[in-house]
């Protein structure tokens, strides 16, 4: 978590513009420019004291955790302890969990969407625009309407289980989201035809193209579906809910939703659970910045 | 001529067998998520349109129903609680994070210096899991956290005073104030994301049109209110749209802030987790998606109602 919120922390001072600078601005405009510049730090603030404050208060005492103090009195490291041995599941078993749900999505969304998303943008084959048409209406299908069925049909395939095949049952419903798709096949689409014209010429196949030729180029896409569809099955919680059956599965955020009701008064062990079910997403953003504002403004659906 | 004539079959069936491979690519590349998406999403609609139909637990006999499902549904009084907390979330959050995240924008988009760093801490609390948040937030409001703290310190107690919260008011525990906190939350960590979308229509508007206006002398209110405003009126339907359907969806929050029951006394009870109930709870498949069909059905109105009010939606 320091080491998230430093960058940060950098950012401001490095962009902020001198105070000298400000001033010397003409009248009205730097008035202007002044309140707009209060207004926005003191917004950010606020997007950012719940979490610097559930930061603090893992490293408090019980009691102490009540209390409006920004440095624990004293430093303990109990809360962190309670998280990682007392808890059942622990942080570490948690945290293990939540990375096999995400690792495992995060790969089947990169092969399936790059895959199909290829083929939609370039390959030619029957059916194709009523295909991707059935790919778009997805979206409008919610979720809450077909919950009860997915949850049966998955009954039926033996997939609502104890075993670790209970991962599959969720896997499978976010394995290739239809937003991904759609950003692969746009990439495609704005990449120019030579190559492959090239390629042609040269006697490879179409599978051969695609994956020495498009794939390698794709990469910007690819981490915005990497990201997008990481974010996504890493703080998933509607699905997990429903699907995992044996709490040795659980996810970070199926463990805080059964902690909140058991552990109702040690917010310091809560909060070292919520903790590290933000850093990875928050370094994530941290060092790909650019490819999260681009998939969000690019897909216009968030995870 | 006699190479002609070898050449030319060969050729064309060069051709058809090039065409071939492409279409036998193509299909084999799209084959498994559109296997997917008809068991997981067009086959589980239907699917839910039939179980509706029935009595339909998880063991004993099922019975045909007809439509008694959806009359259950809609003489449920517990419904129509979810449908109105549903709706007066849906009626508040969304007008309100689409000010604030088109006032986050329109800022940022003033030439300012930094522009990078508000971005990102705007978009930050997006990042966080919807569990983990909730419980920061259920921590912050709860009796002795950090907001009620807060409050006292800053001298704002005498007016909460007045409008009938003590110094110590449980503000996820009362139902009146529980629903309030949730759209509060929701708003704070969403806006970031409307900032986004925003950002990205106004950075299309010409700079001319704002030099015309200032010409002419309008101040930076009239400006907002006759050119950016009105400009931006296919954001305000994207934004719109696809906040009220996420609206409706609530949830995760609902739940950890409210456990099951919705508590207190309901009040967090909202169309989904009562759906979620029926099911998982008292294993009432049949009901719960007689409630989903239901819901789709006021969701789709009200996208087509919305569709209406803002004229069509923009091509991309």
């Amino acid at each position: 978590m320091t080491v998230a919120r430093d960058p940060s922390a950098e950012l401001l001072t490095a962009e902020r513009p001198p105070a000298a600078a400000v001033a010397a601005g003409q009248g009205r405009r730097s008035i202007r420019r002044t309140v707009a510049y209060a207004l926005l730090i003191g917004y950010s603030l606020l997007m950012l004291i719940p979490f610097v404050w559930q930061l603090i208060t893992s490293f408090k005492t019980e009691p102490d955790a009540l209390r409006l103090t920004v440095i624990p009195q004293p430093f303990t490291l109990e809360g962190w302890k309670t998280g990682f041995l007392t808890l059942d599941p622990s942080i570490p078993q948690l945290f293990l969990n939540s990375v096999i749900v995400a690792g495992l999505v995060t790969m089947t969304n990169l092969v399936l969407a790059s895959t199909a998303g290829y083929a939609f943008a370039r390959l030619r084959f029957p059916l194709r625009e009523v295909l991707f048409l059935a790919v778009l209406g997805t979206l409008i299908i919610p979720d809450q309407l077909r919950f009860v069925p997915v949850y049966l049909i998955e009954r039926q395939l033996g997939l609502i289980t104890r075993s670790p095949v209970n991962y599959i049952g969720v896997v499978l419903i976010i394995a290739v989201e239809a937003q991904q798709l759609f950003l692969m096949r746009q990439y495609f689409l704005s990449l120019p035809r030579d190559l492959e014209e090239a390629a042609k010429i040269d006697g490879a196949g179409h599978v051969t193209t695609f994956l020495r030729i498009m794939l390698p180029l794709a990469g910007p896409a690819l981490a915005a579906v990497s990201i997008l569809a990481f974010q996504g099955a890493w703080n998933g919680f509607f699905w997990p809910l429903l699907i995992l059956q044996s709490q040795d599965h659980w996810t970070l955020p199926l463990g805080l939703f059964s902690f909140r009701s058991e552990f109702r008064t040690d917010w310091p062990a809560l909060m070292s659970v919520t903790v590290a079910a933000i850093v990875p997403i928050l370094l994530m953003y941290v060092f790909f910045q650019k490819y999260f504002v681009q998939s969000v403004a690019s897909t216009g659906v968030k995870g | 001529m006699a190479i002609g004539v070898r050449a030319r079959p060969s050729a064309g069936r060069g051709i058809r067998g090039e065409r071939r491979a492409e279409m036998l690519t193509g299909l084999a590349f799209v084959f498994i998520p559109l296997f997917l998406y008809v068991f997981l999403y067009f086959g589980a609609m239907v699917y839910a349109g039939y179980i509706s139909l029935w009595r339909w637990g998880l063991r004993g006999p099922r019975a045909f129903l007809g439509t008694q499902n959806f009359e259950n549904v809609l003489s449920d009084p517990i419904f129509w609680k979810a449908v109105s907390n549903t709706a007066y979330y849906v009626a508040i959050w969304v007008p309100l994070t689409m000010a604030l995240g088109l006032f986050l924008a329109v800022i940022v988009n003033q030439g300012i210096r930094g522009q990078t760093f508000f971005r990102a801490a705007f978009y930050f609390p997006t990042l966080a899991s919807s569990a983990a948040i909730t419980v920061v937030w259920i921590f912050l409001l709860q009796p002795e956290g950090l907001f009620n703290a807060a409050r006292g310190v800053v001298g704002l107690n005498p007016i909460f005073q007045a409008l009938g919260y003590t110094d110590n008011f449980n503000w996820l525990g009362s139902s009146r104030t529980a629903m309030n906190a949730i759209i509060l939350l929701n708003a704070w960590t969403t806006s970031g994301t409307v900032m986004l979308f925003y950002l990205t229509f106004l950075q299309q508007i010409g700079r001319d049109i704002y030099e015309a206006a200032s010409v002419d002398g309008a101040g930076n209110w009239q400006t907002f209110r006759h050119i950016t405003f009105p400009l931006l009126r296919p954001a305000h339907f994207f934004v719109a749209t696809l906040l009220v359907i996420g609206g409706f969806k609530l949830f995760d929050q609902a739940i950890i802030a409210g456990g099951k029951g919705g508590e207190p006394a309901n009040s967090l009870t909202t169309i989904v987790l009562f759906i979620y109930r029926s099911a998982i709870t008292d294993s009432e498949f049949g009901y719960a998606a007689a409630i989903g069909v239901v819901l789709f059905v006021i969701v789709f109105t009200l996208t087509l109602v919305q569709r209406r009010l803002f004229g069509e939606a923009p091509s991309w």
